[in-house]
């Protein structure tokens, strides 16, 4: 018999990659920008979740963080929804294809992900005339790659409590 | 290799257009409604703009319930410096203070002889009242945008394209209006060109953003001879914004023509915004 507070944290600890998209979104911290790095955690978010636990993240919901997200940044509606839905099926596309899940696996094949989400953030924003910098992209995509793991390990923490629960 | 083709074309389709457990929709017809939003974004139509203004409202009010702890943190901390800082800029204030003293004395003067001046050309000036105030709502930082959010809009005949000032300093203008809040674009963002002129030495430029910190001044006649320390100012030469709206000094860095602005953009809490032009009637 699961008593109540014990009910509440398996809640809580299940829908903790659903609030932490909508916190970022809502916050306008999708992207971290610390002097020359800039990460873009809301790529991370997607990608991790997607390929290790797909049902706690919908598609419908990656799409409304991308749409909250776009209004607070100031981006034209459903620029980043449609850089997240991509990442949502590149991962998609990993997951189904790869049998063992390891760090390294799911660093190198973040790369083809994050150039599709890039260039196709790219290719809205330029179709929107949208004013660019080529520069920032760059090293958005390199920062991003490299800040992986990190995120990586602090989520796989919170995938096996979710798992232990 | 006919097989593994195959293979691929199959876990293509079953990611993105098979819903999978516990999913609602489908990638394909997500990705889709984004490419559709995008292009509705590109109209501009009435019934779209009201659709997007209530978004953008519902939206804006739930980030600012959200980015509330750590509005609450960054206020205490920069409180926290703001008080060290306190006891190192006492002598400089002090200072300073001496300084603008003396100045007032002579800007008296000179305002003197400016309205009578004024006068003596039969010109008039309508008064400052046409200001509104409003606070900034979220100043969360785009990648490409430097904006913020302010709480007024249509309810307060907020247009686009009008003036935001920071005290008296020029800090942006407004370029999207919604009921209850408004988008200032701010002088440093690459998308902002502002006609201005300096002083003393009377040159007119256009101030562009690059993103960073400090706009510069392009656009300069070959022959000017703009000097560190010279002020700036709107021109007014655009039609939109008054003339003589201060906004910074310049420093010369590198043979490019920084401005340092007069108002820390980072630090701002509450604006005001002219509503109606200052138009001097002849």
């Amino acid at each position: 018999m699961v008593s109540t507070p014990q009910k509440i944290w398996i809640k809580s600890i299940e829908t903790f990659p659903l609030l932490i998209l909508f916190f970022i979104s809502l916050n306008g911290n999708s992207t971290i920008n610390i002097s020359f790095i800039s990460i873009n955690i809301h790529y991370i978010i997607v990608y991790y979740w997607v390929l290790r636990k797909p049902e706690s993240l919908g598609y419908g919901f990656i799409f409304l963080s991308g749409v909250i997200s776009d209004v607070v940044l100031g981006f034209p509606i459903g620029v980043t929804s449609l850089s997240l839905l991509f990442i949502a099926g590149a991962a998609t596309y990993i997951r189904v294809v790869t049998v063992r899940a390891t760090l390294l696996n799911d660093w190198m094949s973040f790369i083809p992900a994050l150039l599709i989400a890039n260039f196709t953030n790219f290719i809205s924003l330029h179709y929107s005339s949208y004013p660019l910098e080529y520069i920032y992209l760059l090293k958005s995509s390199v920062f991003t790659f490299i800040f992986y793991p990190i995120l990586w390990m602090l989520f796989s923490i919170i995938y096996n409590l979710i798992k232990k629960s | 290799m006919e097989t593994s083709r195959d293979d691929i074309g199959i876990v293509i389709r079953s990611a993105f257009l098979q819903k999978g457990t516990q999913q609602r929709f489908s990638l394909l017809a997500l990705s889709i409604f984004s490419i559709f939003l995008i292009f509705l974004e590109t109209i501009e139509a009435k019934p779209l703009n009201k659709v997007r203004s209530v978004v953008n409202d519902l939206v804006y009010r739930g980030a600012v319930i959200v980015s509330y702890p750590s509005k609450v943190f960054s206020d205490s901390y920069n409180f926290f410096e703001n008080h060290i800082k306190l006891y190192k800029n006492y002598d400089e204030i002090k200072k300073e203070n001496t300084d603008l003293k003396n100045n007032i004395s002579n800007s008296d003067f000179l305002e003197l002889e400016n309205s009578q001046l004024r006068k003596l050309i039969n010109e008039q000036v309508e008064s400052d009242s046409n200001l509104v105030s409003a606070r900034v709502l979220l100043d969360d930082k785009s990648p490409y945008l430097n904006s913020f959010i302010i709480n007024i809009g249509t309810n307060k005949k907020i247009k686009k394209g009008m003036a935001v000032l920071d005290g008296k300093n020029f800090i942006g203008r407004i370029v999207d209006v919604n009921f209850f809040s408004s988008r200032v674009l701010l002088i440093t963002d690459l998308n902002s060109k502002i006609p201005v002129i300096s002083e003393p030495s009377g040159s007119h430029a256009i101030m562009s953003g690059h993103g960073r910190s400090n706009p510069t001044l392009d656009y300069l006649s070959l022959n000017h001879n703009i000097k560190d320390g010279d002020k700036i100012y709107t021109s007014g030469k655009e039609g939109i914004f008054s003339p003589g709206i201060a906004i910074g000094e310049v420093k010369i860095i590198q043979n490019y023509l920084e401005v340092l602005l007069f108002s820390e953009l980072n630090q701002i809490t509450f604006v005001s915004i002219k509503l109606k032009e200052n138009r001097i009637i002849k």
